[in-house]
């Protein structure tokens, strides 16, 4: 432990003692460079196979942020919150996201209408996980009833 | 059935169980090729947890407590030693255990085999069954269980926990209790709960492998076992500052 | 396993970063630069073209932070040397093997013919120390790969280098300049030495743990009880939200090119040029997070296949995977290549210039993330109290750590229990954890990324060309992610790869893989010898990968077309987890 301080203490002397002159002509003369490749060389313009706009100038993809699959869920309302808007549900097992059987709440998206949930109502209903990760109901539809 | 008999045959079963086969592997083909991974790997390392004076007066003793194994993930054979000399020269609760581990779940090891209690005074020798590992909470456990040729049974818990400061500055309380059944006063051992051996170090990470400490400890003796400390002249409750050394390879 | 394994105590570790900042400047300027490869030239970087290439595997001595070390090395040099190929050309590589010891080639991401894939026990034997194996294959593929060894840990000691394979038909957008851009971490330690050190210790590397300051800070923010009982979760648990890197910066220099970040590794331009830059993982355990403050990205390919061009400020590339970026710098000023370690325990850096010499200011490094109970498989649900006995599991417990903005309150847990699935890995030796609700969140890229930047998620890849295989997959394989932290055991559904048989596809099989990440840390996971569709949304425009990141008790899925015939390594890329277990032999007949 000692030994090494003390090469670190020598190297920092060395290194104060170089440090104006070695740094700026190393800068110059060593700093390591980049191998170019050298370019992509003259293009063929040529459409885009299968792109469904047919070419490239349709410009750049939007980061796709929010939306991916809707999960699929069956369960039994427990009970609803109207003023918070949400509901309260048993649920089964959900495969697709590797979830157990679980009752618990959820946040429902302001377009659902909550106002056919009552408690023991079997729904089938779509969730999207929204901001913070959270999964949101996104439409509920009586299960096996009527549409 | 004596101690070398004994012993010998604890050596033969963990070295044959060490043998038997605990992977599952898929068909090799024809030629000697290697496995394209080696995740059964030999591993072997020693932890020296305690090295340290422990002053009270004139009345210091060099303290050591450590445990090595080597083995795979599943099987390993762990040795355990630890004890104390004295200023007079003499070796004072000396335990040494040589046992196959064997890794049963998540955070737990079973071990099995022998403990010799080897130092100044008469040694005794036992078979040893016990449990190590951490338990929620980040408490490092042992507790192991003891039957010795004469059929006397004994006990030994031993928790630890680090405690961080800051990154490198670890402060470590640990305890370690011993149970008898039956007194041994040949070695100042008592019946029932016989002694504690509790400390609370504070060691600075030099690096992860060499961390020099300070602490108080306390050494307490109890029952049967706390009389014949006195009868001999010993004290049966010391409080002692210490300094050491924690290291591990 | 090695003898090198055993009592292995290495070196005493030295803070690295002080190591780093005050004597690299000092010994690196008397350091003579042969030493640090054998190419003299400074910026020399090994480029070798054509169709016969001769590639000679060797011990090399490198000089990196002011410490000499033995490093393994090819045709003298580390990196490796960059190999450029054109598609549709076969290609013929002797590869000659002066270490003492075996070694081996893998061509990642290209599919080569099962025995010229270079898995020792695999493909073929490996190749024995002084001998020399000829690979020979047709280059049916195009786009920025890489190689590295498959034996032991030689991928750690420097046997890695880039791979170009020029597209057949041109490529489909002009860009001025290309660079590669092979980002690896090099240890002080031997690599023997740090799986040793983790299989003792396992939070061995980890120097930024919770301490009394932390707790502390934390009381004064959030309260005395919302503290305890946010360490006593976690404690339960006997996990810790600070386990982002097994190996941190406390062992790793980060590199580009092989150069530290006081090297200053330099990419020239001139102002107005369209300039790509291939950017490869080739670390062995470090996930990296690329910006380049002042310029945009615009992602253009992703694992080798081009991808709908996503502009984006920052991207996480994590080990193995590969992309590339147009950067199109107007000015005539310096930019700073700022590649930080997903820790913050470190960085790479290199420069963007008009000239050399040239170096921008470095940005301090951005906050360091904490694992959520997001991460731990709780579905981003918190704020709940439970009841221990009803949830039937290896202590475990939920509560409000981490993720802020957790508001599931009312949730009644008694009826909660593990599929059978769950119950089956929950205990066992080598699994710590079980995620009880894996979430899928393709479209974050993880913990500890800016929110106001731009960052690239997987759901933002849309390839450039539709699928080639319209079929619906026919079955499902479905895969648990799994490891014991603390004894640094790692594997798929609890089983390292010595205790588990191959996963077996008929050809032609069109099979849905799906991986549910019961660990606290990602996963890289690679397949060889077949693309990886990952679905993300995009549809049949999904994206071919070749290593996907699954992140902390996340749950993803991707369709492979089994076309290919062979035995083929599957596996996690981060090294030390490969090794201790994390492979599989996907076999198709």
């Amino acid at each position: 432990m000692r030994f090494s301080f003390r090469v670190l203490a020598l190297s920092c002397a060395i290194a104060a003692f170089l440090s104006s002159s070695a740094v700026t002509a190393m800068a110059a003369n060593q700093v390591p460079l980049g191998a170019d490749l050298g370019g992509s060389g003259p293009v063929t313009a040529r459409t885009g196979e299968g792109h469904p706009s047919g070419s490239r100038a349709s410009g750049v993809l939007q980061l796709a942020h929010e939306g991916h699959a809707d999960v699929h869920v069956t369960g039994t309302v427990n009970a609803v919150d109207p003023a918070q808007h949400k509901i309260k549900v048993s649920h089964n097992p959900i495969p697709a996201i590797g979830w157990p059987a679980m009752t618990m709440e959820f946040g429902v998206a302001p377009s659902v209408d909550l106002r056919g949930l009552k408690p023991g109502t079997r729904i089938d209903f779509t969730m999207e996980q929204a901001k913070g990760g959270m999964y949101e109901v996104q439409s509920v539809t009586p299960a096996g009833g009527a549409q | 059935m004596n101690t070398s008999t004994r012993t010998t045959l604890a050596l033969a079963a963990a070295l044959a169980l060490l043998g038997s086969p605990v992977q599952a592997q898929s068909p090799a083909p024809a030629m000697a090729m290697p496995q394209p991974v080696m995740d059964n790997g030999l591993f072997a390392h020693i932890l020296l947890d305690q090295f340290e004076g422990r002053i009270n007066g004139p009345n210091g003793e060099l303290r050591w407590d450590g445990q090595g194994w080597i083995g795979t993930d599943y099987d390993k054979l762990w040795i355990k030693s630890e004890g104390f000399v004295t200023s007079d020269g003499k070796v004072e609760d000396g335990r040494h255990e040589f046992l196959y581990d064997r890794a049963i779940s998540t955070y737990f090891d079973l071990q099995g085999g022998i403990r010799s209690d080897i130092d100044s005074h008469p040694t005794r020798n036992w078979a040893a069954f016990g449990v190590q590992g951490l338990a929620p909470l980040f408490f490092d456990l042992e507790a192991t269980a003891y039957v010795s040729s004469g059929g006397h049974l004994a006990a030994r818990m031993q928790g630890s926990y680090d405690l961080l400061i800051t990154q490198r500055l670890i402060l470590q309380p640990e305890a370690e209790i011993n149970l008898y059944s039956k007194s041994d006063p040949a070695r100042l051992v008592g019946a029932g709960f016989s002694d504690i051996d509790t400390g609370l170090r504070l060691r600075y990470e030099i690096s992860r492998k060499f961390a020099p400490y300070i602490g108080v400890t306390y050494d307490g003796k109890f029952g049967q076992t706390g009389t014949f400390a006195r009868n001999a002249g010993e004290s049966a409750n010391d409080v002692r500052f210490v300094v050491g050394i924690r290291s591990w390879y | 396993m090695k003898p090198r394994a055993l009592l292995a105590g290495g070196p005493m570790l030295t803070r690295r970063r002080f190591v780093q900042g005050v004597a690299a400047i000092g010994l690196a300027s008397l350091a003579p630069w042969p030493l640090r490869r054998a190419l003299a030239a400074p910026g020399a970087e090994g480029v070798l073209r054509g169709t016969q290439f001769a590639l000679a595997i060797e011990p090399v001595e490198l000089a990196i932070g002011g410490r000499r070390a033995m490093a393994t090395g090819v045709n003298g040099s580390v990196p490796a040397p960059t190999l450029i190929w054109q598609e549709g050309d076969s290609v013929t590589l002797a590869v000659t093997n002066r270490l003492s010891e075996p070694t081996s080639i893998h061509w990642h991401g290209v599919r080569t013919p099962s025995p010229m894939d270079g898995v020792p026990g695999l493909s073929f034997p490996g190749i024995a120390p002084g001998e020399t194996f000829t690979y020979r294959f047709p280059v049916e593929q195009s786009g920025t790969y890489w190689y590295h060894s498959h034996t032991m840990f030689q991928e750690q000691t420097g046997l890695y280098g880039a791979l170009v394979i020029k597209p057949r038909q041109g490529y489909a957008e002009p860009f001025d300049r290309d660079y590669v851009v092979l980002l690896s971490d090099w240890s002080d330690d031997p690599p023997e030495t740090i799986i040793s050190n983790l299989k003792q210790q396992s939070d061995y590397y980890n120097f930024r743990q919770r301490t009394l300051g932390t707790f502390l800070g934390d009381v004064n923010k959030d309260g005395f009880a919302k503290t305890v009982s946010d360490r006593l979760e976690w404690g339960e648990m006997r996990m810790s939200p600070t386990d982002i890197l097994d190996v941190s910066g406390a062992a790793y220099t980060y590199l580009i090119n092989g150069w530290g970040p006081d090297a200053n590794w330099t990419a020239l331009f001139k102002p107005g040029e369209r300039i790509r830059l291939r950017f490869i993982n080739g670390s062995s355990m470090s996930i990296f997070d690329v910006r380049i403050d002042g310029l945009p990205m615009t992602v253009v390919q992703a694992d080798g296949n081009d991808v709908e061009p996503v502009a984006v400020d920052t991207f996480r590339i994590s080990v193995a995977e590969t992309y590339d970026v147009i950067v199109e710098p107007r000015d005539n000023r310096t930019y700073t290549l700022f590649v930080q370690a997903e820790d913050r325990t470190g960085y790479a850096r290199g420069t963007l210039a008009p000239q050399a010499g040239m170096a921008a200011p470095i940005p301090p490094m951005d906050a360091r993330p904490m694992r959520t109970m997001t991460d731990m498989g709780m579905g981003g649900m918190a704020g709940m109290s439970m009841d221990h006995g009803a949830m039937n599991h290896g202590g475990m417990d939920m509560g409000g750590a981490g993720a802020g903005g957790m508001n599931m309150s009312g949730m009644d847990m008694s009826t909660m229990k593990m599929t059978s699935e769950q119950k089956a890995l929950d205990g066992q030796v080598g699994v710590d954890n079980v995620a009880m609700m894996p979430t899928q969140r393709l479209n974050r890229a993880g913990e500890g990324l800016p929110l106001k930047l731009r960052v690239l998620s997987y759901a933002d890849l849309r390839a450039l060309k539709r699928g080639v295989d319209p079929r619906p997959p026919s079955r499902t394989i479905t895969l648990h992610l799994t490891g014991n932290m603390q004894r640094f055991m790692w594997g798929f559904d609890g089983k390292k790869f010595s205790e588990s048989g191959p996963i077996e596809l008929a050809r032609n099989e069109r099979v849905r893989f799906v991986l549910i990440n019961d660990t606290m840390m990602e996963h890289p996971i690679h397949l060889h010898g077949l693309w990886s569709e990952l679905e993300n949304g995009q549809g049949e425009f999904r994206p071919y990968k070749h290593t996907i990141n699954v992140k902390p008790g996340e749950t993803l899925s991707y369709l492979v077309t089994a076309d290919h015939p062979g035995r083929w390594a599957y596996h996690c890329h981060l090294l030390y987890h490969m090794e201790m277990g994390m492979f599989r032999e996907v076999h198709v007949a």
